[in-house]
């Protein structure tokens, strides 16, 4: 049983964790919640007596009771008795992150990549391992119908022809095999052309394009290899892509880091550039770098978060909005509870392939060779590495158990888990933080567009 | 009700009845590719 009760730009908002319900309160309401469990009436009365009316303090104690026999409020949680059959479900794979290119033609100060080279040698995937690891998704699927495929890289534009021979492959091989491939990429934009635009536009779901906002955020951090910026040869290109697409299917993405903690500024410059959907995330980074997060960050940050929630919700009843990646939230059509409480994927559903076809749990954990799984030939080799990241959940994790957003985040970044403190069932706690945050302004902003709505 | 207003959201307990087909996306191909975002995927099987 767990409620979040928070206030947040005038809204008063107590979310039931455990049923996912959303209510938007009056003070006395938000004041009795916290007592309605403990206490009885009288007692609740007694206490709230000098701030609220008799007849008040009665109303809202029936409307409380109202929407805990609905099932709606004080929920208890029932997940974690069916956790084990979920550990034990039928592992199958059903998206791969193909690392087209280990090479780059940026060299972006906040890499996790280095560069594109993965703490390895530089190198391009050949069509024969792109190939083999389609026919490798495709024979782990198991019933599942839709396969997700993203190109990635380093630079996967720096290997393009290997990308429009593994797409043609993937569909030579769909209807016998009753699947069907979303092709994504992700690319800095500096090899885009008009070929490449009208290839992805006819085949690829999503076109994920990297920048990070103001120019001369942009240029500090994602510069060429001899110091100059990126962002004048990008920024035209990006936004032809986004109108080419009608606005929708790609995200113009960004990192921020210690440098600019002021990133509101940096969603909001992309979205008066034009753009309609727009993600800007955190960096992680070891706490040595100049640039990473750190937890006296975060005031400014949470600061930041309300700030762009606040105008986000102006621009859309000016009718001028735009969708910010972290703060969506699909409170209606959302995921069923069996994917929240599986997170992410990362070693089970969702597998890396490096260049020269290397499996590893996810494009975070490539070239670290404890987490290498095995490869596109020989299949997964190592089960016992897989069979860890499957046990991984939101019950799993100790940090999570009491953490009203573990069925938003489903548990977190693996991957930071294991940067942060060396196993993949740990949290990294600036994340946590910042996501806390995100999930009370998305909330939020539902409640204030709803409010709208009834206006 | 005059004290709440009840925003509407997909009840997750009667999302276990018909969950778990496992075809909606998976949360690092969307956009994240650093941080784990799974509330904001839609479902497929509506």
């Amino acid at each position: 049983m767990m409620v979040h009760q928070y206030k947040n730009n005038g809204y008063n908002i107590v979310l039931d964790v455990n049923s996912g319900s959303v209510h938007v309160v009056d003070d006395i309401v938000y004041d009795m919640i916290p007592m309605y469990e403990d206490k009885s009436l009288e007692e609740i009365s007694t206490e709230l007596a000098g701030r609220y009316t008799a007849e008040d303090i009665r109303e809202a104690y029936e409307e409380i009771t109202e929407l805990k026999d609905a099932g709606s409020l004080f929920t208890e949680d029932i997940y974690e008795n069916y956790i084990d059959s979920f550990k034990n479900r039928q592992p199958v794979v059903k998206a791969l992150c193909l690392h087209i290119a280990h090479d780059c033609n940026l060299a972006c100060q906040y890499c996790f990549a280095e560069e594109g080279e993965y703490h390895g040698r530089r190198a391009l995937m050949s069509f024969e391992v792109g190939k083999k690891a389609l026919d490798f998704l495709v024979a782990n699927s198991g019933s599942r119908r839709n396969l997700e495929v993203d190109f990635f890289g380093g630079e996967p534009l720096m290997n393009w022809e290997v990308v429009k021979q593994l797409v043609e492959y993937g569909r030579s091989i769909e209807e016998a095999n009753n699947k069907k491939f979303r092709f994504t990429l992700t690319t800095n934009g500096v090899l885009l052309n008009d070929e490449i635009l009208e290839f992805v536009n006819r085949e690829m779901g999503n076109i994920v394009l990297s920048t990070d906002g103001r120019k001369e955020v942009h240029d500090r951090m994602r510069p060429f290899r001899n110091g100059k910026g990126s962002y004048d040869l990008i920024m035209p290109k990006f936004k032809k892509v986004a109108e080419s697409r009608n606005q929708t299917n790609y995200y113009v993405r960004g990192t921020f880091t210690h440098y600019n903690l002021d990133f509101s500024n940096d969603v909001l410059s992309l979205a008066d550039q034009g753009f309609k959907q727009i993600s800007v995330e955190p960096v992680v980074a070891s706490p040595e770098d100049g640039y990473a997060l750190r937890t006296e960050d975060l005031p400014q940050i949470f600061e930041e978060y309300d700030k762009l929630a606040v105008e986000m919700i102006k621009r859309e009843k000016e009718g001028r909005g735009f969708n910010f990646f972290h703060f969506m939230i699909d409170l209606t059509g959302g995921p069923c509870v069996y994917k929240r409480l599986s997170g992410c994927g990362s070693g089970t559903e969702y597998l890396a392939v490096t260049p020269w076809g290397d499996l590893y749990p996810c494009h975070q954990f490539v070239g670290n060779e404890d987490f290498l799984l095995g490869n596109v030939d020989d299949g997964i080799v190592k089960k016992n590495i897989c069979e860890e990241f499957k046990q991984c959940n939101v019950y799993s994790k100790p940090k999570c158990k009491d953490c009203f957003a573990k069925l938003f985040c489903s548990g977190g970044c693996a991957a930071n888990s294991y940067n942060f403190h060396g196993n993949i069932n740990d949290s990294y706690e600036v994340g946590c933080e910042m996501e806390r945050k995100r999930v009370e302004c998305a909330i939020m902003i539902k409640a204030a567009l709803a409010d709208e709505d009834e206006e | 009700m005059k004290h709440v207003k009840t925003i509407n959201t997909r009840n997750l307990k009667e999302s276990m009845k018909k969950g778990g087909c496992g075809e909606c996306q998976t949360s690092c191909q969307s956009a994240c590719k650093t941080s784990c975002t799974v509330g904001n995927q839609s479902c497929e099987n509506k």
